[in-house]
């Protein structure tokens, strides 16, 4: 009998469950310019600081092909016959933070120079090839104490001159990548509170505006999470809504911008958010929507007296 | 089920509203309180619905103090109270079915149960042919006995009631109070506030007079000790 009575309360706690939703869902569509409009709202919020996410990841794939570039160049001693060399260029090759050695001989160097500076008739001046032969090493690392640690061990080889290490383009990719998260996650917290705000917002006018039921409901024993289910519901929903927008526009806009970052980014393969991203867009919505809902709720519905 | 111990009130205001009163009511009993204007009638009513805190004394309800029970205890703790209003407290928003099934809503009762007591607690005060409508457009007579179906649609072991024939003509009055003594058959504790000295005089009940706040008349209370 207990467990019969049990039941019913279950069953009843879901249709009135089932009831504040159809309600809630109800009252935001009989006033549907100002639902719009908070709707969209939300959306923009969120909208923004999801495209500097995808933005993100694409100049990612822009910042490593930055960090790739880096090159450490070992010139010879003079004195370095060209089989030697090629043993030493070798030699570097079995080494597992080396992918790359390409030798560079001294005609090489001087054809390499006069192509890209166009000064043939300086060179000419020479009586002798005055530039030394070389070998330019793509380390694997792309971590710059990594590298420069290398290029420091390297130097000590007896055929090796000088070492230039060209990391520079690691550094400002770091520090490119490094800005570029902190500002898509220093916004995306901004907004998401602009979100929280807006919803908590349009969650006090709601509860204002049915004043006189909250304090009837108060009156006949009403608790506060009977009170509050309907507002947590339209706060869900809106920013469940707010999220599917947000997705819309960003799908539109990343559709217009997706070819010209892929020719900046220099590949073809644009990087789309995956449907976990898209989903989460969604979710992340509706569940800062309850969020707020409950905080909102929780504090307005408290200083309704009856 | 109701038992004031020397129990006192003062409103944050500096308001004394009631000094030292101690009566009890016990199941299946009725009393009417009755006293000037301001002499502390609501106020009283107010206490047992704990819509405000006492201020001294001790006051038990359903066997329950009331100075032990927590704020998220008060919502259970009025579901078991059926109240009138003196101003009914009508949503306009919805039905009088609607109206009424709002304590059984925010008891969580099945929408078939519902209806079944709705129905009931309408027809006991004789407005089941104005279920669907608005109260809006019901006389203040039928707007009170809606208030009243919905104080005893959750049957409740306490009823209040505060004014409950304030504009009623004399007939309708008694025909209410009429309703309310059948409650008591059923165990049923009720106290009803009001003013109408004739009325009250002319049913022979246990009167309970307030004056500037003071219980200066309980005329049950040499049978209840
Ligand atoms: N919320 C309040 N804050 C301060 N004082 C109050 C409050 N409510 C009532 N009072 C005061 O307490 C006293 C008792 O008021 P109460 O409403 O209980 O009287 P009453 O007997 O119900 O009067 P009436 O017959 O006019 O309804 C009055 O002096 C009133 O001014
Ligand atoms: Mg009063």
């Amino acid at each position: 009998m207990a467990k019969q009575a049990r039941n019913a309360k279950y069953t009843s706690l879901l249709t009135n469950h089932r009831e504040d939703a159809r309600s809630s869902w109800k009252r935001l569509v009989a006033a549907p310019v100002s639902s719009l409009m908070t709707v969209t709202v939300i959306a923009i919020a969120l909208l923004l600081p999801s495209f500097l996410m995808v933005l993100n990841a694409n100049l990612e794939a822009v910042v490593d092909s930055f960090r790739q570039s880096a090159r450490i160049t070992l010139y010879l001693e003079s004195g370095v016959s060209v089989e030697s060399a090629a043993e030493v260029s070798n030699n570097l090759l079995q080494r597992d933070d080396i992918v790359q050695a390409e030798y560079i001989s001294q005609q090489q160097a001087l054809a390499d120079f006069s192509r890209r500076s166009g000064l043939d008739s300086l060179l000419g001046q020479f009586s002798e090839n005055p530039l030394p032969a070389a070998i330019v090493l793509t380390p694997a690392s792309t971590n710059l104490a990594l590298v420069s640690s290398l290029a420091e061990e390297l130097s000590a080889l007896p055929e090796v001159d000088q070492v230039q290490l060209d990391a520079d383009w690691i550094r400002r990719a770091d520090a490119l990548a490094t800005a570029l998260t902190i500002l898509a996650r220093g916004l995306g917290a901004i907004f998401l509170l602009g979100v929280c705000f807006i919803i908590g917002n349009t969650i006090k006018l709601g509860v204002e505006h049915r004043r006189d039921e909250i304090r009837v409901i108060k009156l006949v024993g009403g608790s506060h999470s009977f009170i509050a289910r309907p507002f947590l519901y339209t706060g869900f929903y809106l920013g469940g809504l707010g999220g599917i927008t947000a997705l819309l526009l960003l799908l539109a806009l990343l559709a217009a911008v997706q070819g010209p970052v892929a020719a900046f980014a220099g590949s073809d393969n644009f990087q789309r958010p995956g449907l976990a991203a898209l989903l989460l867009l969604i979710l992340g919505g509706a569940l800062a929507g309850w969020l707020s809902a409950l905080l909102a709720s929780w504090h307005h519905i408290r200083q309704i007296d009856p | 089920m109701i038992a004031f111990d020397r129990v006192s009130k003062r409103y944050a205001t500096g308001q004394t509203a009631l000094t030292n009163i101690s009566f009890e009511l016990q199941k299946g009993e009725l009393a009417f309180l009755t006293g000037h204007s301001g002499a502390g009638k609501s106020t009283l009513l107010k206490l047992i619905l704990a819509m405000e805190p006492i201020s001294g004394g001790r006051l038990q309800i359903n066997g329950r103090d009331m100075k032990s029970l927590k704020a998220r205890q008060i919502p259970e703790h009025r579901q078991h109270i059926g109240t009138v209003f003196q101003d009914h407290q009508l949503l306009m928003d919805r039905s009088v079915a609607d109206n009424i099934a709002l304590p059984l809503r925010v008891s969580a009762y099945g929408e078939q149960e519902i209806r079944r007591r709705v129905r009931a607690a309408l027809d006991k005060v004789g407005l089941l042919s104005k279920e669907k409508l608005n109260p809006a457009r019901l006389s203040g007579g039928e707007q009170q006995r809606v208030g009243i179906a919905r104080a005893i649609v959750n049957r409740p072991r306490i009823i209040l009631a505060d004014e409950p024939t304030g504009n009623l003509d004399p007939a309708l009055s008694a025909e209410i109070m009429e309703l309310f003594r059948q409650f008591r058959q059923i165990g049923v504790c009720l106290l009803i506030a009001s003013h109408d000295a004739s009325l009250i005089g002319s049913l022979g009940e246990r009167v309970l007079t307030l004056d500037h706040g003071r219980l200066v008349n309980d005329s049950g209370a040499s049978s209840h000790g």
